[in-house]
């Protein structure tokens, strides 16, 4: 009985080693092959499910007592399988490598485009630190500029505050001119008046003197 | 434009003036309306004057400016009179400096006798600028330059006299006048840190003074440095102080090397004006010295 149990372990062995390979081979597959792969796993899995159940009513007709260890081993084999059945649906689903690079565009090896990105990196970082100096440089010139223009400002500002003084200062002084001229212009009228007044009193006089001395002949 | 024929007709113009005036001084001329003449005359060298500048003849328009002047200054108008030196000194701006230097000194002096002080200073201004560019005398234009900030400080114009100190102040530190000029540098900086206007303006001022120090004396400029850093706690900021304060301590070591890149370094920045590379060539040149003499 125990040869057949151990029989079974072999062949169980066998076919665990076998379906693991086939399993590590199937994402790597595609298409045809990865189907028919697939079918093959699948029957493998029937054949372990199969031995699995033989070897349990194996261990039922072995008496009670050395029936532990074999119980326990075929507890350990049972979840082997089941281990098996999950890692078979996981491949199915799963990606491999060579199906990325199948999609993205074959790379090659992974560090010569690592170093490149490097590259790439180091190369912005600098365009960038030279734009900023840049940027910098503008920056001071245009500070100068804005001093050179403050002070031209401030002396315009003086100017202008200069001139508008002396344009108080002319127009109280016109003012104070034609104040002059409107006098002057008064006292030209009243000279103008009385030599008219003395003009007439003389004419006045030299009429009363003729007629005076008319009478007096 | 018919420039032959415009000078031919202020060369007739000339002549016509000439006459008018021979015939004022003799005795009748003076006796009838013998001013309203010499008005016209005046006004004849004018126009021959304006010809003469239209033809291109600088030298012939000014002369007519300033005869033109010398009758004005015989009616005793100085005001026309000094307005005709002026047009005399410009005209001879462009052919004869010297010659325009003498008008525009006459110009000068009618001015300061009616006090018309502002003017004044403005001509000195130009005459500086005359020395400076065409005649290269640089004293000359130092004295002139300091007339004018005088003229002006006396009718308060400082931003004005401010200018001028500042072109005294440049030049006297490239003829080694340090004193002078760190005390020009220092004042206008002082009256430029209370303005709210000037006060981006005065960190330049301090870094020139503080150059002129070290010029001098490297102990002088890191009294001067701390001072200013005192007086005025936005220089300290500035990159210019930064630089000083490198150059102290490059000088300090007598490290050559440390002195040109921090130069170097400042200018990748902003770039050092003919002034500034002159100073600080020289204060490169007492390092080498004291290297060689430690030798």
């Amino acid at each position: 009985m125990s040869s057949d149990f151990e029989a079974y372990e072999q062949d169980f062995g066998t076919l665990t080693a076998e379906i693991t390979n086939k399993i590590g081979r199937i994402p790597k597959l595609a298409g045809e092959e990865k189907t028919q792969l697939v079918l093959n796993v699948d029957k493998q899995l029937e054949e372990v499910r199969e031995l699995l159940e033989q070897m349990d009513l194996e261990v039922r007709e072995i008496p009670i007592q050395s029936r532990g260890m074999y119980n326990s081993r075929l507890k350990s084999y049972k979840q082997e399988m089941e281990k098996l059945e999950k890692d078979f649906k996981r491949s199915r689903i799963a990606y491999s490598d060579e199906v990325r690079n199948e999609l993205l565009g074959d790379d090659g090896s992974s560090s010569e485009s690592q170093r490149a990105h490097l590259l790439d990196n180091t190369e912005k970082l600098e365009r960038s630190s030279r734009r900023l100096e840049a940027g910098y440089q503008i920056a001071v010139e245009t500070e100068q500029v804005g001093q050179e223009i403050l002070t031209n400002l401030h002396s315009d500002r003086e100017k202008i505050q200069r001139s508008r003084d002396r344009l108080r200062e002319t127009d109280a002084n016109l003012g104070k001119s034609s104040r002059i001229l409107t006098g002057m212009l008064r006292r030209i009228i009243q000279n103008r008046i009385l030599v008219f007044i003395l003009g007439a009193i003389i004419l006045l006089t030299i009429i009363l003197a003729i007629y005076f001395n008319l009478r007096g002949h | 434009m018919d420039n032959s024929g415009k000078e031919k007709e202020a060369i007739a113009l000339m002549a016509e003036a000439e006459k008018k005036v021979k015939s004022t001084q003799s005795f009748f001329g003076s006796l009838f309306g013998g001013s309203s003449k010499m008005e016209d005359a005046c006004d004849l060298y004018g126009r021959a004057a304006n010809m003469f500048k239209m033809a291109k003849n600088w030298s012939a328009a000014g002369n007519a400016f300033s005869q033109a002047a010398l009758l004005h200054l015989q009616m005793q108008s100085k005001h026309d009179a000094a307005t005709n030196f002026i047009d005399a000194g410009n005209a001879f701006k462009k052919s004869d400096p010297q010659e325009a230097i003498n008008c525009l000194n006459r110009a000068i002096e009618i001015y300061t006798d009616m006090g018309r002080f502002t003017i004044a200073a403005k001509h000195h201004v130009t005459i500086a600028e005359v020395y400076e560019t065409e005649l290269v005398d640089i004293d000359k234009a130092i004295a002139h330059y300091e007339q004018a900030a005088d003229y002006y400080k006396g009718e308060e114009s400082t931003s004005s006299a401010n200018k001028c100190l500042l072109k005294v102040a440049t030049y006297a530190a490239q003829l080694e006048q340090y004193p002078k000029a760190i005390e020009i540098y220092e004042q206008v900086a002082t009256h430029a840190m209370d303005s709210s206007l000037l006060k981006y303006s005065a960190k330049d001022y301090f870094f020139k003074a503080a150059l002129c120090h070290f010029c001098v004396d490297m102990l002088n400029a890191k009294l001067a440095v701390q001072k200013y850093e005192e007086m005025f706690p936005a220089f300290s900021d500035s990159r210019e102080c930064k630089l000083v304060k490198k150059l102290l301590d490059a000088f300090e070591e007598q490290n050559m090397d440390a002195y040109t890149d921090a130069v170097k370094e400042y200018d990748t920045i902003s770039r050092l004006d003919q002034w500034l590379t002159t100073m600080l060539l020289r204060i490169k040149k007492s390092i080498q010295d004291d290297e060689s003499d430690l030798r």
